[in-house]
């Protein structure tokens, strides 16, 4: 039985919390073996204003669960009559994962920015496990990275601090990961709004 | 009404003729009044039908994928002092070989008579936490002044955690339940087969192999160790296991249950020795 070998985002994805909001980032490559389907791809998922997930393992399973989360979220920010909690969002991941936890392929970040405590990072690792950290990564490239992560990470960072060890991380993973490359995606949630950026090329630290 | 034209047969290239397989098996042959009978149900066995029994757990997407743990916790240790159970877990989940969450607690507080320690995949342990935490609500709710004991909740997770297993749907932990009740300790096992039992010391994963003997030796004297005995003796136990398990770490934490109640110590951190490396050339 023949079926397409599916592109999958290997990827590098990073999310770091500070105080006011949280910064995240990932890669732009998704590769179908070792072509490189979409070299402009944009991993950083919005599940509801001020709630992001970056997503890694297999592009079909992460979609379809975010697209499930965007929508309950939306319809329960609808009752609540408030911006909803990140750890809901990530709460709604992790069942999702955890119940087809057989037949998804899926890690997946939650981070973002509510009234209640403010910046706060979610990791959903394969297995449907949930997880808050001050920082977090997920995908192929990550592995290559923690070394650097644990011996650069300090509590207490600002904002332009996170933004630059987000980026200076995800190069370097993308250095040394052929499944990972392209440009650098980041975010900044803050209670003000989502400012996106994009590095590429000679502006990868 | 006319039948769809059967599609002509494939040839292998033996020669053997294939015949396609219709989707719908209830109705087959149309020839001349005979006509098979329709299934009693759907989804199971129909009679002259080969069934292949597609369980919840095996495989049963794409097939390619088995019940496997995910990030996963390693050993529990358990003994029994002299007024109370202790129990000690390090704090880390590993992603394969990767240590990858370092600050995970795998101890867990039950009521104020028992504690609860996991190893194996912890997103089963959390999903664990999640119906032990509902049911003691659920039981404090009833307000009548009961609560669950060690031994009972060691029972009820048996039963849990064999039913899953029958069902090849296992909650993929070893557990370890200690506790005070009735002024009597009580320290059980229970697995992610259904197996359980009780014994004055216990460990789960590797600590079955490494500690239990140290903790054994413990025992066989005359009297159950004192409360601080018993806990050195189980930083004792996490040092070798830090030595010798590779996924183990040194950061742990411990629960002491007593008449008093429930006491988590931690994270604390494991100083290790390596003298010897300078004796060895």
């Amino acid at each position: 039985q023949r079926t397409p070998s599916l592109p999958s985002p290997q990827t590098t994805i990073m999310a770091v919390e500070f105080d006011g909001g949280v910064v995240i980032g990932a890669d732009s490559r998704t590769t179908t073996g070792s072509y490189i389907a979409n070299r402009v791809t944009d991993k950083l998922t919005p599940v509801h204003d001020r709630i992001f997930c970056c997503r890694s393992g297999s592009a079909a399973d992460t979609q379809a669960v975010a697209d499930a989360v965007a929508y309950q979220l939306a319809f329960h920010s609808v009752e609540l009559e408030e911006p909803p909690r990140v750890r809901t969002a990530a709460r709604l991941f992790q069942q999702s994962c955890y119940r087809y936890r057989e037949e998804l392929s899926a890690g997946i970040i939650v981070a973002g920015w509510d009234p209640r405590r403010g910046g706060q990072v979610y990791v959903v690792p394969m297995g449907g496990l949930l997880l808050r950290q001050p920082f977090a990564v997920g995908g192929s490239g990550s592995s290559y990275i923690y070394g650097f992560l644990d011996a650069t990470f300090q509590p207490g960072m600002t904002r332009s601090q996170c933004q630059e060890f987000v980026a200076r991380a995800l190069a370097l993973a993308m250095v040394r990961d052929g499944s990972s490359g392209g440009v650098i995606r980041l975010a900044a949630i803050t209670e003000e709004g989502v400012e996106r950026t994009v590095l590429a090329g000679s502006d990868l630290p | 009404m006319a039948d769809k034209p059967r599609p002509p047969p494939l040839r292998q290239a033996g020669g053997v003729e294939i015949r396609r397989r219709r989707r719908n098996r209830g109705v087959t042959k149309m020839e001349a009044g005979a006509a098979a009978p329709p299934p009693l149900w759907s989804g199971g066995p129909a009679p002259g039908e080969v069934f292949i029994p597609r369980g919840s757990g095996i495989g049963a997407g794409p097939g390619r994928r088995t019940l496997s743990p995910m990030v996963t916790g390693t050993s529990v240790l358990g003994l029994k002092f002299s007024g109370g159970v202790i129990l000690a877990a390090d704090t880390v989940g590993s992603y394969g070989s990767l240590a990858r969450f370092r600050g995970i607690s795998r101890l867990l507080k039950v009521n104020d008579s028992t504690v609860l320690g996991a190893s194996g995949d912890l997103a089963d342990f959390q999903h664990l936490r999640q119906l032990l935490e509902q049911m003691v609500i659920d039981e404090e709710l009833l307000g009548d002044g009961h609560s669950y004991s060690p031994r009972a909740l060691h029972s009820w997770l048996t039963r849990l955690l064999y039913n899953r297993r029958s069902k090849i749907n296992p909650l993929w932990n070893s557990v370890l339940i200690a506790g005070v009740y009735g002024g009597e300790s009580f320290l059980g096992y229970v697995d992610m087969l259904g197996v359980a039992y009780e014994a004055p010391s216990l460990a789960t994963g590797f600590g079955a192999y490494l500690a239990q003997p140290l903790l054994r030796a413990a025992l066989e004297r005359d009297r159950l160790p004192s409360r601080e005995e018993a806990r050195e003796l189980l930083e004792r136990c996490l040092r070798v296991l830090y030595y010798r398990d590779a996924r183990s770490f040194n950061r742990y934490e411990v629960a002491v249950v007593t008449e008093q109640g429930v006491e988590l110590e931690g994270p604390l951190t494991l100083e290790a020795n390596w003298d010897i490396a300078h004796a060895v050339r």
